[in-house]
Formats: C-alpha cells, structure tokens, sequence
C-alpha cells in the first residue's frame, strides 16, 4: 500500500527517512525557508546528484533562495502555483513514487504544508559526456558517440532530427533497477504495429535488473538459439538517426553506451555511416569487400582444409607443391592445426580486449608475431595455417558489427569441422544450414535476408542499396521497414517544377 | 508485419522451379538424348517444352477455377472417394520423385565430392537437411531459393560461355536423322522432366498472385529449356554424340575441362558440382514439401511434424531402394512414362472436363429456374 504524502512535514521525513534507513549514500536535509526562516523544508538527494546547494549555481540552490525571500504564509502557495508544472518539475503524491524520483538522480523536496513532494532536476548521476566512439570509426562523419546516460542519448538523436515527429516513449525494465528505456522513432514513417511489437516484447518479461541494453536485447528475441543477432546494435547517434529516418526504431537504455535498432536484416550490418557520407565508388568498393568479408570469415579456414585434404586436384600443382613442402614436419594433422590456431588467436583477441589499452596492444605484438613465429620454428603449425588464420581474422574485423560478427566466428568452427571431415561436401552442407537458418530467420517480422529476399515488397528499391551502394540520386525510396506511403525520401526540385507544368 | 503470411512471390516461385527442373534434366537429359536421338535431341527438347506448355495451360486452367485449394477443388469437381485417390497419386508421385533425387544427388556426392564417403551417411545427412529446409514452411524455402539463384546461375553462364570455344559445329550435324519413335521417346524424356510443374497446382494459398502462378511456370519453363538447349548444344559440339554416350554425368565432365582465364583454378568439375547440389537439393525439398501437405490434407488428425517425418522416411526408404536394386530404375522410368505422365494430363483433363459438366449443369438449372 503506497504511502501518501500528507501536508505534516515531520510526518513526511519520518515515512522517507524510514525508507531510506540505513543508504549513507543518500543526503536528507532539513532547512528553514521563509522571509523570517521560520519554515522547515526537506531535501533528500543522491550525495553526487546535486552539484551544490549554493544558491548562485543551481537549480536547487535558486529555488531555496527565492523561497528564502517569501513570507511563511506563502510558501506552499507558491510551489504550487509557480514551480509544480515547470521545467522538469513534477509534484509526486505518494512517498514510493518520490523516491523512484529521486533515484533517477533529482533532488526531491518536502514543505510543509504542501501534500506533494517535488522533484527538481540537477546535475544528475555522474555521467562520461560525448565522446569519441571507440568502436564504429568512420573515416568521414561526425565521431560523437553514445554516453551511459539515456537522457544525453536521446539529445544526441534529438540534435540530429529537429522534427516533432521524433517521438520518444519511456518505460522502465527491472523490478529493482528501474532502468529508463526510451524507444525513439519517427512517428510518421514507422511501420504499424512495429511499435506495439517491441513493447509487448518489453511487457512480457519481468526481471530484477537490466544493466545493459543486452540484456534487454537477448529477453526480447524471437530466435534465443540464433548465433546471430537480431537487433542492430550501434555506438554512433548518427547511425541510430539514420536508422530513424529508416522508419526504424531505436531502444535506448539507461547505462549503456549501446543501442538497439530495430528491424535488423543481413544488409543493415554491413552497412556503416559512412557508406552514405563518402562517394558511392569507394562506398560500394567497401561494402562489396565487407560481403565478402562476411563469408569468408565464416569459411575461410574450413575452405582451406577442405582443398588442402579432399579436392586437391582443384589447387594448381604448383601452389599445391608449396603448401605440402610448408606442412613438413607439422606432426598434427591439418584441422588440429588450424583448430589450435583458431583458439589460440581467439585467446589473444580475448586477453587483448580484457587488457587495458597499452596492454592490450602488446598482447598483440607477442600474440601475432613473436608465438605465430614460434609456433612455426618449432613445427607446430604451418606458415600457411598461420596466414589463413590470420586472413580469417582479418576478414572477421572487416565486419562492421561486432555481434553480428562473433556469429561467424563461431559458425567457422561448425566449417572447421564440417570441411576437416567431409570436404566441399561439408562446405555444401554448412552453407546450406546456414542459409536455411537464415531464410527462417526475422527480425520484427522483417526477412533477415531482404532484400535479397522478397525485393519486390518495395518494388525492387531496396536491391539498390546492397552489395553495391548506388549514387545517392538512386536512393529515393525508404527501405521496405518504413510505412507503406511515406517510403519517399528524395526528390528533386526540378522533377517537381517538370510535374507541376 | 510482413512475414509469417505463408505467401511467396511470382518471383520466388519462378525460380523455385527452374532450379527443380534444370538440376535433374540437365544431369539427365544429355546422356538420354545421346543414346536416343543424337543431335535431334534440340527437336525434342522443343517438342518437349510445347507438351510442358500444354500441361501449364492444364494447370492454369484448372487454377482459374479454383476457390482455395487443389485438395477442395478436386473434391468439389470429383467427389471425396476420387478426390483421395487423386492425392495419393500425387503424393505417391512427389514421395518417389523425392527418393530418386535423394539417390541420384547422394550418388552425386560419393562421386564427385566424397568418394570415400559412405552412401547411408551422406543420405541420412541430405534427407536431414531437407526436413530442416521444410520445417518452417514455404516462406523459407522459397527465400533460400531466391538468395542461391544468381549465386549457381552467374558461375553456371560464365562456365558455359567460356566452354563455347571448346565447340566444334560439324559435330551438331546430322540433323533429323533419327527415327520418329526415337524423337517421341526424347521428347517424352523432357516432358517427365517438365512434371514437377504440376506442385503449381498447390501453390495457390501460398502465391500473393495466383492468377498468374501458370505464366510464371511458363516462364520457368522456357527459362530451363533455353538453358538444357544450350548445354546440349555445348555437350555435342565439344563431346560429340558417341562420347557424349558414354560419359556418366556429361554437363559435370565438361565443367572440369573448361580452362579459366589465369588459370588458377585448374579443375572446376568439383566446385561446379555445388550447383548440381543445390539444385537436386531444391527439387528433393520439393518432392517432402508437396509430400507433407499432401499428407497433412489427406490426415487431417496427423498433428505436429509427422506427415513430414513420414514423407522424409519414406524417401529415404525409396532412395536406399534405387540405390540396392537396380530394376527399380527400370521400374521408376516405366513408372514415370506409362503412369505419372499420362496420369498428370489425365487428372488435370478430366477435372477440367467435370467441372464444365457441373457449370453446365448449374447454368442450365438456374435457366429453368
């Protein structure tokens, strides 16, 4: 049964100061107000939320010094009538719902004689700012990057798309966390029944904390035992614009420097920001290369034991020549080889991600060039094992994604097996599972394949923005995600001036 | 949203079926004509695709005039007891068609790609994957199809054009010099061939047009039949007739010996092999589709996944058959001349035909009325 806050202020502190016993944490602050200091008011905030109750910097410290030139009598009558719809300010009726309140990091404020607790904004939780995104970098583009702060987020994206169509719907997730998520999107272009989707996805589980959108992310999924993701996730406020401008949504949680776009398809995670900032030729060049990139990070290895062991015949004799006099004296066999190799690399990117910075560089250096090294002296592995190790690798980093990524590192491991054993006859058979997997899968109803699947549903528009980027000038029409009748998003003034005659 | 509809494109359907046909006619076709009719297998070939035409405009006739499905058409027009026993026509038909490609792409495999492989493994594996293709319904099937078209199509027309040079004309010489039983028996080769088309019939409740499902098989049809024409063209300029006769799977023979500018690549016969693969695999996933909605029809009480475990076993167990016991080629080709094929036509002929009488007989009582 919820509290209610009543006008008596003793018996305000008393239900808060109870509920908040024992949270050193949080600061509880009698103080007189009035011309003559004769009445008593309460603040409580969270001791970093609040950047000073001097009444030149803040918020707080202004509202108290005005307060402080009021006579008694109208006190209450002035919060009331002044201060309870402005700003940020908003009056709460029970003691449970003020003190969610002030976990979000406001400062919250009792009266006497006010039956309501009023929240007022400050500084807030300690947050990093705008910084430089360290994953994402783009050669072109702006290089801001997501904060842990949903509030600073949404203003990043907000910054971009000055439109009033630019909708942000809060909700809360974890029983005990209380964590914000914001769904961004643009009202008029998004797909209906999109939004109803993704918040009765949020509606259907109940869990004690989301500490990060991933959690969020992984509770929401349709396919749970999928290796790739079915959200986009991104770093970067102009990708999640761009996404808006998509007719996509962007969930953003409070605490994570990462968000969610949905839908996501095959193509939307090869695609980057600067795709669209640079010329199509180089823009297609790369895109192209990072298709391919996909593939081969997936296959690569599994494809080398697969002609190495079984389909000789397809290599020339020479290389093949090469690659035999290369393995002498390796006592594994050619999948073990490649098996210890893949691990030991996937042990290095391990301990050079969990290492700080300068570290992590130089588990790099030891890892690649002096073990890859040794490991050939000593006839542990092949030069040519330790190249295509090295390629994969190379491959996989290619991908924009770094979820979307680890799904074909781990399904090269399924080829590594698959090859190693039956040959291009595992080859076919890997491809053909994971191209029926994906065939099935969806995101928010979205073929994980489109556009290379169901193409037509947009006309074919769709297919112009794929392996190759067509010049911008093509690029007139919405993806398939956006609402049927807003998909236009080019035009030209002159076709518009030839239309009108 | 959009997905999870059950529906498929013109598009998607299109080159579902000219993946179902080309794989198995292109395998086939050229070793048959070559014992048959020599460089008249062009006439049959043509020949064939005006009968292919004839039963498209069978199917399209009969789609006109149904109202949801095949299986309810059938026993609107023809009663429930002749209605079953045209379904399991059907499903017999897609069951065992679904076994021979299951043996031939396994055979495919132990001889191409793993010869050292064991035939049982390699098919329990096919088998399983082809339940796994069908699981989740058409949508997926027909995207898979979709996606792989241009990937085996592109590297199929490089390799054709870059074996042009290999031809030598004389040898598509002497023409129209085989006999007419010969021509027939060609052209009835490239009409079983054609067969697979009639799945069309059961595709209405899934296509987002249906009206235009038998132009689509048309298209289809002309598209595979251009591309047969070409590789035979190809097969007896480079082969010649005789040792075009002897070879086991020419097409396949003929992309090892096909030179790639550069050269590095030095035999492609095993990497072109893929195509084969994917397409067989297309027209087995088919043959358990159309088996398990068939069998789902006809059991209405079979919940769950069964009818299509029952599909899949029994390819199986047809396939390991073809496979032990060599008369029952023999059997599956008379089989398919003298039942499936006259059996098709006549299905199609005589629904069309009952369901005239029935609107004759309709409009005649609402005139006495």
């Amino acid at each position: 049964m919820p509290i209610q806050i009543t006008a008596d202020l003793r018996e305000n502190i008393r239900n808060f100061e109870e509920l908040f016993s024992d949270c050193a944490d949080i600061k509880k602050r009698n103080i007189k107000v009035g011309k003559n200091l004769q009445e008593e008011c309460y603040i409580a905030y969270i001791e970093v939320a609040l950047s000073s109750v001097d009444w030149k910097d803040s918020a707080v410290g202004k509202f108290l010094g005005k307060l402080r030139s009021l006579p008694e009598e109208e006190l209450a009558a002035y919060v009331r009538d002044n201060v309870e719809d402005i700003s940020d300010s908003q009056p709460f009726l029970t003691i449970e719902d003020a003190a969610q309140a002030m976990l979000t990091g406001d400062v919250l404020f009792f009266l006497n004689g006010y039956n309501k607790a009023l929240k007022i904004p400050d500084k807030g939780y300690p947050s990093r700012g705008v910084y430089e995104t360290e994953s994402e970098k783009v050669i072109r583009g702006s290089n801001e990057g997501f904060s842990e702060s949903v509030k600073l987020n949404t203003a990043l994206i907000r910054k971009r798309l000055r439109s009033p169509h630019v909708k942000v719907k809060e909700s809360f997730a974890g029983r005990r966390t209380h964590t914000n998520v914001d769904l961004v999107y643009m009202k008029d272009l998004i797909h209906p029944g999109m939004l109803e989707e993704i918040e009765k996805r949020l509606g259907e589980f109940e869990i004690d904390g989301t500490l990060d959108s991933g959690i969020i992310e992984q509770l929401t999924e349709k396919r749970k035992y999928s290796p790739f993701p079915q959200f986009q996730t991104t770093q970067r406020p102009d990708r999640a614009a761009m996404a808006i401008l998509e007719g996509r949504i962007v969930l953003l949680s409070d605490n994570s420097p990462v968000a969610l776009i949905l839908p996501a398809t095959y193509n939307t995670y090869i695609q980057t920001s600067d795709d669209y900032y640079s010329r199509w030729e180089i823009a297609s060049f790369t895109r192209a290369l990072r298709y391919l990139a996909s593939f081969m990070a997936m296959v690569f290895p599994g494809l080398y034991l697969a002609m190495t062991n079984f389909h000789t015949q397809i290599v020339p004799t020479a290389l093949l020549l090469s690659l035999a006099a290369a393995r002498q004296g390796v006592p594994f066999p050619a999948m073990v080889e490649v098996i210890l190799m893949e691990i030991a690399f996937e042990l290095l990117r391990e301990a050079g991600v969990r290492l700080p910075g300068a570290n992590g560089n130089t588990i790099g250096i030891v890892g690649g060039l002096i073990i890859g090294q040794a490991a050939v002296d000593a006839n542990i592995v092949s030069p040519i094992v330790v190249i295509v190790v090295a390629l994969t690798a190379l491959c996989s980093f290619a991908v924009p994604n770094e979820e979307f990524a680890t799904a074909f590192r781990i399904l090269k491991f399924m080829f590594i097996f698959l090859c190693g054993s039956l040959g291009l006859f595992g080859f076919l058979t890997g491809l053909l599972v994971v191209l029926i997997h994906l065939s099935h899968l969806e995101s928010f109803g979205i073929p994980y394949l489109a556009p290379f699947v169901g193409a037509d549903l947009n006309g074919y528009q769709d297919e112009r923005d794929t392996f190759l980027r067509l010049p911008l000038n093509f690029l007139k029409k919405r993806p398939v995600y956006t609402r049927e009748g807003a998909r236009t998003k080019l035009k030209f003034n002159q076709q518009k001036e030839k239309q009108k005659k | 949203m959009f997905a999870d509809n059950w529906k498929i494109s013109l598009r998607q359907i299109k080159r579902l079926f000219i993946l179902d046909i080309f794989g198995i006619s292109s395998l086939i076709l050229p070793g048959i004509f070559s014992t048959l009719t020599g460089a008249d297998g062009m006439l049959c070939l043509i020949l064939g695709t005006v009968g292919g035409i004839v039963l498209l405009w069978l199917i399209g006739a009969n789609l006109k005039y149904m109202e949801t499905d095949y299986y309810n058409y059938i026993k609107d027009t023809a009663g429930q007891l002749l209605g079953d026993v045209i379904m399991v026509f059907y499903f017999l038909y897609f069951v065992t068609l679904c076994g021979f490609v299951l043996n031939q792409a396994t055979m495919l495999v132990l001889t191409w790609l793993l010869p050292d492989g064991s035939w049982l493994g390699v098919c329990i594996l096919l088998i399983l994957l082809a339940v796994y293709g069908s699981m989740r319904g058409i949508e997926g099937r027909a995207r898979v199809y979709e996606i792989i078209f241009w990937f085996l199509g592109i590297p199929l027309l490089i390799m054709l054009f870059l074996a042009v040079q290999e031809v030598d004309t004389a040898r598509w010489t002497p023409i129209v010099s085989s006999g007419g039983a010969q021509i027939l028996g060609g052209t009835l080769a490239v009409l079983i061939f054609t067969l697979p088309l009639t799945a069309l019939l059961f595709l209405k409740p899934f296509c987002t047009k249906p009206q235009q499902l038998a132009s689509c098989g048309r298209r289809a049809l002309f598209t595979v039949m251009v591309l047969n024409a070409l590789i035979y063209l190809i097969l007896v300029g480079v082969f010649g007739q005789n040792t075009m006769g002897i070879l086991k799977r020419p097409i396949i023979t003929l992309m090892g010996m096909v030179n790639l500018p550069g050269g590095f690549f030095t035999r492609q016969d095993v990497l072109m092999t893929a195509v084969w693969f994917f397409a067989l695999f297309a027209l087995m996933n088919t043959g358990i589709f159309q088996g398990t909605l068939i069998l789902k029809q006809l059991c209405q009480q079979c919940k769950g996944s069964w009818t299509l475990w029952i599909t899949a076993v029994l390819s199986f167990f047809i396939a390991k058959g073809f496979f032990e016991y060599n008369f029952l080629t023999e059997v599956f080709e008379i089989y398919q001349s003298h039942v499936a094929l006259p059996g098709m036509f006549l299905i199609l002929l005589i629904l069309l035909f009952l369901h005239w009488v029935k609107e004759g007989k309709t409009a005649k009582q609402g005139g006495n009325h």
